[in-house]
């Protein structure tokens, strides 16, 4: 018994040894807007599975009256409140939580407008966001149908019923399909504000899965990665921007050119990746993979394919097979995200776009983007963490669901969803909200997959709160067959991004 | 192997296709009138064969070629597939890899790619365009999707039409009928020719060629079960 306690305690000083080479334990890390700090170059942050580090790479930020950490709205937002360093720039279960009882729910990034469930709710009240704290999904109000840039209406090739309405704010008559501004609320992670480089990237004229013309940046008139946000519907990093300042921060005045432009250029030039596991150790070390860290992030070139076995997504782990154990899991999670085959079936937007279904390939050939595993082409992709495909006309009475839940039923004339049909029932159409395509239903961007481990839970809708909730769904999905210790490899490799 | 009686007969159907697994690749089969077809392996989306899909019904069109069985199937060879749009859950045949039944070269496998990217270094360079030119993109049935291949066409007739500023650009769209084998006619449905023209019209704008004119035949083209395939189609003509 003491010799266990005594091993209990030389891990626990390790690891706090460990964790003190990168951080001041006592540091405060959320940053709320105006506070003006100054941001280091580097800093680094400790989460349960290490440390995060996070590079900015143009040298120390004054966040002083930087519209990045400055409220530009009427609601005291400002970008930071959901792109917060200590998250990997976007935010955590955990830490929205810990922000609820420190501030009894005052914090800005609780906002009635997109930080409750919805804005009818009483606020003080902790359920009125309870998806916001369990699940860390802001609400995105989408007008349907969708709008041109100019305001016109989109066609669109389904209609959408509202089946189940948790949340209250689809059927409300103020905020929902029947009101006078018919919108559709879904519920949405934020996306970490973070490695954009790579993330904007590989913008071809046409997109590859439609055969129809790519976004333009507005500004430039070039072809856009229509990788950024969930559905893509935001072409640029500018734009994107400003559609957040007057959405999220609810501002009544468009914010100043200058202003969009010096958020844009902080963004693009922060970079998030763990840089040590808690017991492993530090990640981005001489002779290691060299894919790891922030610094690799910030070095390497962007839009390079790695689905390959020479040069791959996240680089060569040789030297770290049959080190340590946590580094041999790590390499061995490696081969298994870049080698181990299986059947991929019914993915929209993959087994769709010539490629046949099933289709015997690996996780690197959608996730191909040399350093963040996006996808190199537009990333819609209907992995299946949205769709219903169970629910039936007759079932819907008898199942629930934390979120909306919407019927799609697609018109005689467009096509249908490839493998769910013409009757789809869905919590978030994705895509298809945007482009009024039924075959986009329930397709999301791919995200990128760096500082997994600073900021649960994960996909577009919180459904996984852990990496082995991650890695359990793609077994389930896609019949992979996973040995317990394969998983904990591949849960060591994603967290080691 | 009634297939070399057969050589060189054309084979037009729709049946659920069937996957079987092999040591490498998968081989896409499909069976009709009691005998199993190969159509093709799973390759990569810059591959002219674009695999059949399980929960779909496809429609072939393939003339029987010669050569032995290939994964348990008479081979076709050229093929055109033609996934059909409609869920059927009822194509959902899987079969394991068995020892002898195996695929044929692949250039990729399973994996990861070993193949290092050219940058492009084996296309045809466009400046050796001149004069005419006449691009045309096929289709599967009752479909409007550009497949990789067509999507370099329409970039490439677009590099070609800006680069020699040319006087008229002419684009035509078509439907077509395949005959099928049985003696059933499958007929593309209504608007789908001027769908494609339309769509190849905006793709040719997005591109900087905004003068293109746009037709298209609301008629059906007849099917003649041997060359179906190739009617349907665009044409994009660039004039200098």
């Amino acid at each position: 018994m003491r010799r266990l306690l005594l091993i209990v305690t030389l891990v626990f000083a390790i690891a706090l040894i460990l964790s003190a080479q990168y951080q001041d334990p006592f540091k405060i890390t959320w940053i709320e807007p105006g506070s003006g700090a100054t941001l280091p170059e580097f800093d680094a942050f400790d989460s349960n599975e290490g440390t995060l580090g996070v590079l900015n790479a143009s040298g120390p930020v004054n966040t002083e009256g930087h519209p990045f950490f400055t409220a530009l709205g009427t609601n005291g937002r400002a970008c930071v409140n959901c792109h917060q360093p200590t998250y990997g720039m976007s935010l955590s279960t955990t830490g929205l939580l810990e922000r609820w009882r420190n501030t009894d729910g005052k914090d800005p990034v609780f906002a009635a407008f997109d930080g409750s469930n919805c804005p009818g709710l009483p606020q003080d009240l902790e359920k009125s966001h309870s998806l916001l704290l369990k699940r860390g999904l802001f609400r995105i109000p989408l007008p349907w149908p969708p709008k041109n840039a100019d305001g016109s209406p989109k066609p669109v090739e389904f209609t959408i019923e509202v089946v189940r309405d948790p949340t209250g704010c689809n059927t409300s008559a103020k905020y929902g399909l029947k009101s006078a501004d018919p919108t559709i609320s879904v519920y949405r992670r934020p996306r970490p504000a973070a490695n954009l480089k790579y993330v904007i990237s590989g913008g071809q004229p046409i997109v590859l899965k439609t055969g129809m013309l790519a976004d333009v940046d507005p500004e430039t008139g070039n072809p856009v990665s229509m990788n950024l946000m969930s559905d893509a519907r935001e072409p640029s990093l500018k734009t994107q921007v400003l559609s957040a300042i007057m959405g999220h921060e609810q501002a009544r005045v468009a914010p100043s050119s200058s202003q969009i432009q010096k958020i844009v250029e902080y963004e693009s030039q922060v970079y998030v990746a763990q840089q040590a596991h808690i017991f492993g150790g530090p990640l981005a070390v001489a002779g290691g993979p060299p894919g790891l860290g922030v610094t690799a992030l910030r070095d390497h070139r962007a839009g390079v394919l790695g689905d390959n076995d020479y040069d791959p997504v996240f680089g060569l782990f040789t030297t770290w097979k049959g080190n340590d154990y946590y580094r041999s899991s790590v390499a061995r999670g490696a081969d298994i995200f870049m080698f181990r085959q299986f059947w991929l079936r019914d993915a929209a937007h993959i087994n769709s776009i010539g490629l046949g279904n099933p289709l015997k390939r690996t996780c690197a050939t959608c996730h191909n983007a040399q350093m963040t595993g996006q996808d190199l082409s537009a990333g819609w992709v209907d992995v299946g963490t949205t769709n219903y495909p169970t629910w039936t006309e007759s079932s819907t009475w008898a199942e629930s669901s934390e979120l909306p839940v919407f019927k799609i039923t697609c018109s005689r004339d467009a096509d249908p969803h490839p493998y769910l049909g013409r009757v789809i029932y869905t919590t978030d159409p994705g895509r298809a909200l945007i482009s009024g395509r039924c075959a986009d239903v329930g397709s999301i961007v791919m995200q990128q997959l760096r500082g997994l481990a600073a900021r649960a839970p994960y996909f577009a809708n919180g459904s996984a709160n852990t990496l082995r909730e991650v890695v359990d769904f793609y077994d389930r999905r896609f019949d992979m067959k996973l040995t317990d210790q394969e998983k904990e490899d591949l849960i060591n490799f994603l967290g080691a991004l | 192997m009634g297939a070399i009686g057969a050589l060189g007969q054309q084979r037009n159907f729709v049946s659920c296709p069937i996957v079987r697994d092999t040591k490498t690749v998968p081989c896409f089969l499909a069976e009709y009138e009691g005998e199993t077809y190969f159509l093709g392996i799973q390759q990569d989306i810059t591959s002219d064969f674009h695999p059949p899909q399980l929960k779909h019904e496809v429609l072939v069109e393939g003339r029987i070629a010669e050569g032995p069985r290939v994964c348990g199937g008479i081979p076709l060879q050229p093929v055109s597939i033609s996934v059909l749009k409609e869920v059927n859950l009822a194509c959902n045949t899987l079969l394991p890899a068995e020892p002898g039944m195996d695929a044929p070269p692949a250039l990729r496998g399973p994996g990861p790619s070993s193949h290092r990217t050219d940058g492009g270094a084996g296309k045809t360079p466009r400046e050796s365009l001149t004069g005419r030119q006449e691009f045309t993109l096929l289709y599967a049935f009752n479909d409007d999707y550009l497949e990789y291949a067509a999507n370099q066409l329409v970039t490439e007739a677009a590099a070609y039409a800006n680069r020699i500023g040319a006087s008229n650009v002419k684009i035509s769209g078509y439907r077509a009928t395949s005959l099928l084998t049985n003696g059933d006619q499958l007929v593309e449905k209504a608007g789908l020719a001027e769908k494609r023209a339309q769509n190849i019209r905006m793709l040719l704008r997005g591109l900087g060629v905004s003068n293109a004119i746009v037709e298209w035949s609301n008629a059906a083209e007849p099917g003649d079960g041997q060359t179906d395939p190739s009617r349907r189609r665009v044409t994009i003509v660039v004039t200098p």
